[in-house]
């Protein structure tokens, strides 16, 4: 069996027809606005790089088979491609190890007619937390995106001014987006309210477009009519995009309705990739506006060439589907967002939860009633982490009883009694006072202000009560209303910066530096990857990237940096004491390459760590421990600062270990005539 | 006196060892390997026409072992043995022991040997003999005496503590100010113990910003003494040498032809015979070269002396071993090429940490003025016992920048060692720095551009970096789908 890899150099790059192409790279954004408002008819953002594979396959779409549509994108006429930003870039790192700065470049080589567009999350940017202003403007400098569309799960605009500030002053395309959901709070009243407060932050509406975000799947085709005719009204020179998930199963009626109602963008995938949580699907929906009498400009012969090239690699991915698959109407109540499906039920399965999901979400339908934002990263996770934290709580001590017990509470509390904390029993009102006792840290900062203000006011004091106990009213006294924006202290990028240098043991490059300030631990995992498996990621296809070579003779063939190669598997030995020896043919050389399984006994080195703990500072035997005027030394014994504790010979060189400061020996950690590696404990200090 | 060569012993293992035995085949002489425990397979075994076993993995029990080596001799017939350079080369009781055993001795006398050894001796020699010194004292054996010298003769800091017995870097301990000058001492007299077996020390000024320049001899027994030209070691990391070159880019015609006039009436002077070579410190500051020692053995870095005049210097030391006159006189000596050598150490190349282990692919440079000089096979394993240096890349050209372009290309397009870490990219590094090719460097030049030169190593190589796929290949296929998938 041959495996081939998808080689760039075969695909026929056709010139794409000008016809189609309206806007393009370069552009200034006032130049895009009035190229979209003059369009005869809808233009289209394909998600089919992004949220298409966050929302029903966990982000694991790698750019090896994503490039593959590239060729097709930059011939179709889209508006743009969203191909960056919201999880796809910390999932990158942690699972397909893949950098976003790679991914932007590949996607600009090869499809430089098509704006290239990210979702960012105002001041948590493209990690979990609120960041300090100089990183956002630090980081949103250097990332080489044209539209860059930017949401608040709280819909506090203010947070948003440091990335609009920048993005506008780059001459990028700024998109401010509206967190959208339906429930009786959110009126057109609101939303209008929501835009003015946009429109007044970016100077008007002539460089920039508005996205209503409708993350959950749950607007109802006429309160979505509704809802951008009113925008239209008061601003008519607004350029509105609509961006749906496909959750409830309304996706295309809606989009239909907002077309109608004047929004010029819309949001959709290739049908190919549809499945029940993402876009609409592309070819499907340009036919059914047209024969509403909606033009969608789109080059049908090209987006058929993506959506054909699609299911040359979907199969791939199968394990990584939602185990929940179908549409589900019932997220009008939920309101899990569209991205955020997949994850979650990824989460429960690993968790052995996965049987309590039904409850979880109608948990969800009522604490969103109780504290009042935005599901959406990060809210989303705060609202998953706190819900589902409950559910297993008390599914753990009381079991499917307890779990009933707690949705009839809830139940009784919002639906019957309306909220009115005073009409429950003494009994009831003491156990929702200890309901959010064990919330995650992260809920309890987004009640104090530290995410900024929650979009129609503070929940309730008893729930402060219930999540903070007799400290709750200085919390609420220490409750924010600044934006994290103004309360935030910068961070030292230098002192970060040197961090990371020390950690990977050479001087980041940019793009390390600005993964490492996103998200710390797994950038340092994802730099230790590239470090031993180099280019791997890029290139090699996505059956032996999950599953490897599996039977002798099988080969898979590759192009690395313009060379070609080809990896064939020999044999794979018998595993022995931890070690399997595989044995490769790479190109005509055979080499052996020795696998450690998860069984493997490691002889366990201690390393020295902390300021007491000498190490040793080269490889080599410890041929004396003391020195020779005093002897040997032991432990307990007193050492003077400058004084040799033991010597290390290597290659014939001696090196003196000397006492960094007066101490009493502690521990002795190595033997006389002990071979040691660099860094390995030797000794352990007492200060005197 | 004649004397006649059927069969020699090469007392050594690696490079050395297989550097004399290529000259052994040459001269249709058969050679003998002799080898410890853990040199069972290594390449010097396999290059000789005969191999013996003599003793385990420590050098004392083995290569260091004067007289299961000589017994190794006498066990295999034959009748003079080359000592190569490092473990029993400069070794007067040894040589003298081998003339004892009726061997023939490849090198020169004991005695000499003996007052060259010693540097206290050989400093005094070199003064008697006109050649300038650099101010010190001798036979130091407490710090009271190190500190009224730098009094009375108002020397300043930084001072360098050197084994008497010494070479090659080992026992030789900088000392920067009167706090380090307890622990240096101690060090270096322990290092002299236990490398050369005399823990007499001697204490000299350091020169700042030094560089390194020897002059090659040959003599023979004839009184016939003539110089092969200089060489320029300056590049060095922990006083070791690590690129060599000839001739030297520092000198001009008048200093060269004083450097090496000096040496040839040093070694006249001391009756030397056989293949030497005198070792200045040159003060690029001042202009003035001082004599540092004599090294009485065949030199690591004879190979670009041989590069840039034609001679074989192992076999003129075979010639003049056997009683013949050196086949050349003075004027026949035309250098007419520049040659650069970089020393392939088994070591981190950030840290010169050893690194021991197998190497598992070894692919050699090729092409036009590239020489080898190579004390390992692929697949054999560099053991921790013995010294780091396992290969000598050697390069040619019409002129300087010549030899460095054909270095460039054969250290970093042809050169390729897997399985190990060698100092490889530290060396590209160097021979590709500006001041390098510019020829403005001291003794202190790696300390002083480390991290620049680090930064330079990153050079992407598609041969290595598929290496790295396969390992990822190779651990998908055993262990199947990965959890952080």
């Amino acid at each position: 069996m041959k495996i081939r890899s998808q080689k760039k150099k075969g695909i026929i790059q056709k010139e794409p027809s000008p016809e189609y192409i309206y806007v393009r790279p370069g552009m200034s954004p006032s130049e895009i606005v009035k190229k979209v408002r003059t369009l005869d008819g809808v233009g289209i953002t394909s998600t089919g790089m992004r949220d298409a594979g966050q929302s029903d396959y966990k982000n694991r779409h790698r750019i090896f088979d994503l490039r593959t549509l590239a060729p097709y994108y930059n011939r179709m006429g889209l508006f743009s491609a969203e191909c960056h930003g919201g999880a796809r870039w910390h999932v990158g790192i942690m699972n397909r190890k893949e950098s976003p700065f790679e991914e932007i470049e590949i996607l600009r080589e090869e499809m430089p007619n098509v704006l290239l567009q990210t979702l960012i999350r105002e001041t948590n940017l493209w990690g979990y937390r609120p960041y300090p202003k100089n990183v956002i403007e630090y980081v949103v400098e250097r990332v080489d995106i044209d539209v860059w569309r930017c949401f608040s799960f709280l819909n506090d605009i203010r947070n948003m001014r440091a990335v609009a500030e920048v993005v506008m002053k780059r001459g990028r395309l700024f998109e401010p987006a509206i967190s959208f959901t339906q429930a009786d709070w959110a009126t057109n009243e609101y939303y209008l309210g929501v835009v003015d407060e946009i429109v007044s932050l970016c100077g008007g509406v002539d460089e920039i477009i508005l996205c209503i975000k409708d993350m959950a799947g749950v607007g109802s085709p006429e309160r979505i009519r509704s809802l951008i005719d009113a925008i239209k009204q008061k601003y008519p020179d607004m350029v509105i995009q609509y961006h749906r998930h496909s959750t409830d199963g309304l996706a295309m009626p809606a989009l239909l309705a907002a077309a109608e109602a004047g929004a010029k963008l819309l949001d959709a995938q290739e049908d190919s990739l549809t499945r029940f949580y993402g876009q609409a699907p592309i070819l499907a929906l340009q036919a059914y506006l047209e024969e509403a009498g909606v033009r969608v400009h789109l080059n049908r012969e090209a987006t058929e060439g993506a959506v054909q090239k699609v299911r040359e690699w979907i199969g791939f991915y199968e394990w990584a589907e939602s185990p929940f698959r179908g549409f589900d109407h019932n997220v009008t109540k939920h309101r899990m967002p569209g991205g955020a499906f997949p994850s979650s039920f990824e989460q429960a399965e690993k968790g052995g939860f996965l049987h309590l999901m039904p409850d979880i979400l109608k948990v969800m339908s009522l604490y969103n009633q109780i504290v009042k934002y935005f599901d959406v990263t990060p809210g989303s996770q705060i609202t998953w982490v706190t819900c589902s934290g409950m559910v297993n709580k008390y599914a753990k001590e009381h079991g499917k009883t307890g779990v009933n017990n707690l949705i009839r509470l809830l139940d009784k509390f919002v639906v019957e009694k309306k909220q009115n904390f005073s009409r429950m029993t003494k009994k009831e009102q003491e156990e929702l006072l200890q309901l959010f006792r064990t919330a995650p840290g992260d809920f309890k900062n987004l009640l104090l202000g530290g995410y900024g203000k929650l979009p129609v006011g503070w929940p309730d004091n008893w729930v402060y009560q219930s999540a903070f106990g007799e400290e709750w009213k200085e919390k609420i006294k220490e409750r924010k209303e600044l934006s994290p924006l103004d309360s935030l202290k910068d961070e030292d990028l230098e002192a970060q910066r040197n961090d990371l240098s020390e950690k990977i043991g050479r001087p980041p490059t940019e793009e390390e530096f600005i993964l490492y300030l996103m998200h710390p631990k797994d950038a340092l995992e994802y730099i230790n990857f590239k470090e031993k498996y180099g280019e791997t990621p890029l290139v090699i296809p996505t059956n032996i990237w999950r599953e490897g070579l599996k039977k002798p003779g099988d080969v898979v063939e590759f192009e690395l940096w313009g060379k070609p190669y080809s990896i064939e598997l020999v044999s794979i030995g018998d595993e022995h004491e931890g070690l399997i020896h595989v044995v490769l043919r790479i190109n005509n050389r055979t080499i052996v390459y020795t696998v450690e399984t998860p069984r493997l006994k490691k002889a366990e080195i201690r390393m020295a760590k902390a300021p007491n703990e000498i190490g040793a500072p080269i490889s080599g035997n410890i041929w004396r421990i003391g020195n020779p005027e005093r002897g040997t030394i032991h432990v307990g014994d007193i050492v003077h600062k400058g004084e040799e504790i033991a010597n290390l010979e290597a290659m014939k060189m001696e090196n003196a270990i000397i006492a960094p400061f007066d101490a009493r020996i502690k521990e002795i950690c190595v033997k006389l005539n002990d071979s040691v590696v660099e860094g390995q404990l030797l000794f352990v200090l007492e200060n005197l | 006196m004649k004397k006649e060569i059927k069969k020699i012993l090469v007392a050594n293992r690696g490079v050395p060892a297989v550097r004399v035995m290529i000259t052994c085949r040459d001269r249709k002489i058969p050679s003998v390997a002799v080898y410890s425990t853990p040199d069972r397979l290594a390449h010097h075994v396999f290059m000789a026409d005969e191999a013996i076993h003599i003793g385990d993995a420590p050098p004392l029990e083995s290569y260091l072992n004067m007289e299961k080596v000589i017994e190794a001799a006498k066990i295999c017939g034959a009748d003079a043995l080359h000592p190569g350079w490092g473990f029993l080369a400069e070794n007067p009781d040894f040589a003298q022991m081998v003339m004892d055993a009726g061997l023939v001795w490849i090198g020169p006398p004991p005695s000499v040997i003996r007052t060259m050894g010693d540097k206290i001796e050989a400093k005094r020699l070199a003064k008697r003999a006109n050649v300038p010194t650099i101010p010190g004292i001798e036979k130091v054996d407490d710090i009271k005496k190190i500190k009224r010298w730098i009094r009375e003769e108002q020397i300043t800091y930084p001072i360098m503590i050197k084994a008497a017995a010494g070479g090659g870097g080992k026992g030789m301990v900088k000392v920067n100010s009167e706090d380090e000058l307890k622990t240096a001492l101690s060090q270096a007299m322990s290092e002299a113990r236990k490398s050369f077996g005399d823990d007499t020390v001697l204490v000299e000024k350091y020169i700042e910003r030094g560089r390194h320049i020897e002059v090659q001899i040959v003599a023979d027994e004839f009184d016939n003494v003539v110089h092969l030209h200089e060489r320029e070691c300056t590049i060095q990391r922990r006083n070791q040498k690590i690129i060599e070159e000839a001739p030297s880019p520092t000198l001009d015609e008048n200093l060269r032809e004083e450097i090496c006039f000096t040496a040839v009436r040093l070694m006249r002077e001391i009756g030397y015979r056989s293949a030497g070579t005198v070792e200045f410190l040159f003060d690029a500051d001042t202009r003035k070269f001082y004599f540092l020692e004599v090294n009485t053995r065949l030199q690591v870095e004879h190979g670009i002396t041989e590069l840039i005049t034609g001679l074989d210097i192992v076999s003129v030391m075979l010639d003049i071993a056997m009683g013949k006159p050196l086949p050349f006189k003075q004027p026949q000596i035309h250098p007419n090429r520049w040659a650069l050598e970089v020393r392939l150490n088994a070591e981190d190349p950030k840290n010169f940490s050893p690194s021991f282990g197998r190497i598992t692919r070894l692919q050699l440079p090729h092409g036009p003025n590239v020489r080898l000089s190579i004390g390992v096979n692929e697949g054999d394993v560099i053991p921790p016992y013995y010294d780091s240096l396992f290969m000598l890349l050697m390069t040619a050209g019409t002129n300087r920048l010549d030899a460095i372009r054909v270095m460039d290309r054969a250290l970093g397009r042809g050169l390729r060692i897997e399985g190990i870490k060698t100092i490889q990219p530290l060396l590209l590094s160097i021979i590709r720095h500006p001041k390098f090719i510019a020829g403005e460097f001291s003794t202190r030049f790696i300390e002083e551009h480390m991290d620049e030169l680090i930064s330079m190593f990153r050079e992407r190589d598609s041969d290595e970096e598929v290496l790295k796929i396969g390992k990822f290949v190779a651990e998908i296929s055993a262990l199947g789908p990965r959890d952080w998938m």
